[in-house]
């Protein structure tokens, strides 16, 4: 019944869908109760290190008093792993996404994760999730393909009968061939048909520093004699006159100096508007150079970056940088000192197949898209792609390495729009949104956002209860 | 060191070609044209002419001038380097050749078609392309897009923004500031089409911070002047415009254009080295300088220039043009002739011939009671200036 239906028939097949909604399938009990084990996976593959999640001792002076679970765990404790397991068939979602499956609707991708936390689990809470099926869509066009979105919600009991979360999702399922364009949206054919970078020329003075891009070393110009660091390379040193001229490797840290957002004239290799950055580095001497992975108005003189190298020909890679993550907060902070219009420092996330897969496996999600590229391209994807589970721990990864270890999740809100494939970048970057008191606790909501190359990946909010000073 | 040459030579002839976005002539032709003009307007016969100044990007070579102007021989001919930082450059190398005796009348000249026959905006985007150091150069810059000039200047710009404060409304107040001068000169480009500072500030991105209207134009067009000693000026036609002194410079760690590398970018050291050498030989200061021409390629640059001549204190730029003082009724009215924002981007030399209209009292926007006049050249690169005077 893959064929193109007619409106009637589309018509019946939506009713068919829908026949379900607001009912409930059976409670499904995860397959282990809250553990260290699983939880040490996730925080190693979020690179999330709050120690409440995994430091027995700084977890009995926090908030909780024992080990907690990351909270964006929550729904990754009743997947079904990877053993197929017969759902249960009076399951009103499963069945809803057996027939899309049947009907050629077998792409698919997370859209909308809401949790709410009513409290953080601790090791040994047995879950449970009972299912509802909220809503089928009409059939809709969507930039990856012709589908239906999903909407279920879920509530989650421990073993004691305590609700301690919940959860809206959204789902879309696509045929997959049948979105608006090949890609969805960035610059990948324009990338295709671009002339090259203007490739850098060299010569006996300055090779070294290009066969250090080309083998991931940013080298800067160092005499032998007295230390002195100079950019761009010369052939006797300014300081002492010696031409005893070797180099150093710099450690690739370094702040923007100055900028400039590039618009006319368009020169065809590059992109625009395009960041070019003066940017000094920790040595002390300053480069030329792109800052990558960041909106031209995310520039401020001053920010932390850290060099990458971009290969630009089969045979040159230049330096350029982006913006560097900022260490992880150990204090918290306090509601008093946090202020509307505040904002997080950015943050990238460089997009490694090795966290796409690791960040899958440890939130238990084994569908293939997230792990097996054959897989992802048959259905409709240029690559495997990020889950929404990861999307959501990043995302408290990154609000809880600004707010500190002390912060606790009230919820956690995000949608999803360009996926997150392997070799990109996404770079977070949010703001405090309000404040305000709710059921005994100081609030503060974050806005925020994590872009790659396509557009947004993931917006959000999430409220946090912070402690007063 | 002192310069020996000051108040010794004077410009005694200007010429110009109209200035247009479309010629339809050779650069050869409109140059000829120039250096005709420039000689009436001296009242010399031009085959007296022995000594030809011109300076880097000219393509118009002297001997092919010298022919077609009917000049038999020539003592001195030399190209100073670094484009626009040369415009007050040729004239002080004019001065070293009358100094020295090395020539009697020299011709000063520039001559393009840098809108209709090529893009002088479109920057360096075939460079860097051999393994000389001059192509080698680009390499620190090129491969991530800094092709344009405009770029080169931004990056000065955003800098001096976060160190001081200023705004993108300080740049637009220098455009408008050209832009009511060229308003009321009937030779500019602009002519009757001033602009406002919202104009400004909804003019579309360049490279930030840099606007449309921050950037001077591209123009076909050719401008010459006539140099010779303030002792033979005195036979010819006009009032000769005396060159008080005029100077070259280029400071430490300097860069094309580049000059990212210095403990500090901005200011425009190369800048504050002519001011200091001006003022030296020729005895003024700033005080004595009644109007200026600053050299206005991008409009941010020209702050940083006001501190060097000590004008306003360094980072006080901002506060001295929010007070109007560049304007017509203000302490340092500049760019009279509409500046190259205005008028035309002569590189330089158009604003150099306006300031020998000041002195004789002759500009379209003449400011009252002028003794001396500043005009600077191109900023960002080696560069030069010169202090013109009335004859004593």
């Amino acid at each position: 019944m893959s064929e193109v239906m007619t409106d009637e028939q589309k018509e019946a097949f939506v009713a068919k869908l829908r026949k379900e909604v607001g009912s409930t399938g059976t409670p499904t009990t995860a397959r282990d109760p809250v553990n260290q084990p699983m939880i040490r996976h996730w925080c190693d593959a979020m690179e999330d290190a709050n120690p409440l999640y995994t430091d027995p001792d700084a977890a009995t002076q926090g908030p909780h008093n024992e080990i907690v679970a990351p909270p964006a765990m929550l729904n990754a404790w009743t997947m079904i792993g990877l053993v197929p397991r017969v759902n249960d068939p009076k399951d009103p979602a499963s069945g809803v996404y057996a027939m899309l499956d049947e009907a050629g609707y077998v792409g698919v991708v997370a859209t909308n994760s809401e949790h709410v936390y009513h409290r953080y689990l601790k090791l040994g809470d047995l879950l449970t999730g009972t299912v509802k099926l909220v809503d089928v869509s009409e059939e809709k066009q969507t930039a990856l393909g012709i589908g239906h979105f999903v909407t279920t919600e879920t509530e989650y009991l421990n073993q004691h009968g305590e609700h301690v979360g919940s959860m809206f999702f959204r789902i879309l399922k696509f045929r997959p061939g049948t979105g608006r364009t090949a890609s969805t949206g960035g610059d990948g054919d324009a990338a295709a048909e671009r002339p090259p970078r203007p490739r850098p020329s060299r010569n006996q003075d300055t090779d070294f520093f290009w066969q250090g891009s080309r083998v991931g070393e940013l080298r800067i110009q160092k005499c032998l004699n007295c230390g002195h660091l100079q950019h761009p390379p010369g052939t006797r040193c300014p300081a002492c006159g010696s031409t005893d001229m070797g180099y150093i490797t710099a450690s690739g840290e370094g702040t923007l100096y100055s900028y400039v957002v590039s618009h006319h004239p368009r020169v065809p290799s590059f992109d625009y508007p395009l960041n070019i950055g003066l940017v000094e580095l920790e040595e002390g001497v300053r480069l030329v150079t792109n800052i990558t992975d960041c909106d031209p108005d995310q520039l401020k003189v001053g920010m932390p970056l850290r060099a990458w190298h971009m290969q630009t020909h089969e045979d040159v890679s230049i330096p350029v940088f982006r913006p560097a993550r900022v260490p992880r907060n150990p204090s918290t902070l306090t509601f008093d000192e946090v202020s509307v219009g505040d904002e997080l420092p950015l943050c990238p996330i460089p997009l490694t197949p090795t966290l796409i897969v690791s960040t899958a496996i440890a939130s238990r999600d084994y569908q293939d898209v997230h792990h097996d590229r054959d897989m992802a391209l048959k259905k409709g994807s240029e690559d495997i792609f990020m889950n929404i589970l990861t999307s959501s721990g990043l995302s408290a990864r990154y609000i809880g390495d600004w707010a500190g270890p002390d912060a606790v999740f009230k919820n956690l809100k995000i949608h999803l729009g360009a996926p997150n494939y392997p070799y990109d970048c996404m770079t977070m970057s949010g703001s405090v949104t309000a404040k305000r008191e709710a059921d005994g606790d100081d609030i503060v909501e974050v806005s925020f956002r994590g872009q790659n190359s396509r557009g947004p990946h993931v917006t959000g909010t999430v409220d946090l209860a912070l402690p007063r000073a | 060191m002192t310069l020996k040459y000051a108040y010794h030579s004077a410009i005694a002839g200007i010429g110009a070609t109209p200035f247009t976005k479309d010629s339809g002539r050779t650069p050869m032709d409109q140059a000829v044209e120039a250096c005709l003009a420039a000689c009436e307007d001296a009242g010399l016969p031009p085959e007296k002419v022995n000594g030809f100044v011109t300076y880097s990007a000219e393509q118009n070579p002297e001997i092919e001038l010298a022919r077609n102007l009917g000049v038999e021989e020539m003592t001195h001919f030399s190209m100073v380097h670094h484009g626009g930082g040369a415009a007050c450059g040729v004239i002080a190398v004019a001065c070293q050749a009358l100094y020295s005796g090395a020539a009697d009348y020299v011709l000063c000249y520039r001559a393009f078609n840098e809108r209709s026959w090529h893009r002088f905006g479109a920057g360096v985007q075939d460079r860097p392309a051999g393994a000389e150091a001059s192509e080698v150069s680009f390499s620190w810059s090129s491969p991530f897009g800094l092709v344009t000039p405009a770029s080169w200047v931004a990056m000065f710009a955003t800098r001096y923004m976060h160190e001081y404060g200023a705004t993108t409304e300080d740049f637009g107040r220098v455009s408008v500031v050209d832009r009511d001068f060229a308003a009321t000169n009937p030779y500019a480009h602009f002519f009757q089409r001033p602009i406002t500072l919202e104009d400004h500030q909804n003019s579309r991105w360049i490279v930030e911070p840099l606007r449309l209207l921050d950037c001077c134009q591209e123009t076909d067009g050719a401008q010459a002047l006539l140099v010779t000693t303030a002792e033979r000026a005195k036979d010819l036609k006009q009032k000769p415009a005396v060159i008080a002194s005029a100077a070259q410079g280029a400071a430490e760690d300097q860069h094309m254009m580049r000059s990212y590398y210095r403990d500090s970018i901005t200011g425009i050291p190369e800048m504050g080295l002519c001011a200091r050498q001006l003022y030296q030989s020729s005895g003024l200061s700033a005080d004595d300088i009644q109007t200026a021409i600053i050299y206005d390629h991008f409009t941010p640059l020209v702050l940083p220039q006001l501190e060097e001549f000590g004008f306003c204190d360094r980072g006080e730029a901002k506060d001295f043009i929010r007070d109007g003082h560049l304007g017509r009724d203000g302490r340092l009215p500049i760019n009279t002739n509409g500046g190259q924002l205005g008028e035309a981007y002569i590189h330089g030399l158009n604003g150099i011939a306006e300031g020998v209209r000041q002195i004789r009292g002759t500009s379209v926007n003449q400011i009252e009671n002028v003794e001396n006049v500043l005009a600077t050249a191109g900023t960002a690169v080696p560069t030069s200036a010169l202090i013109l005077s009335q004859p004593q």
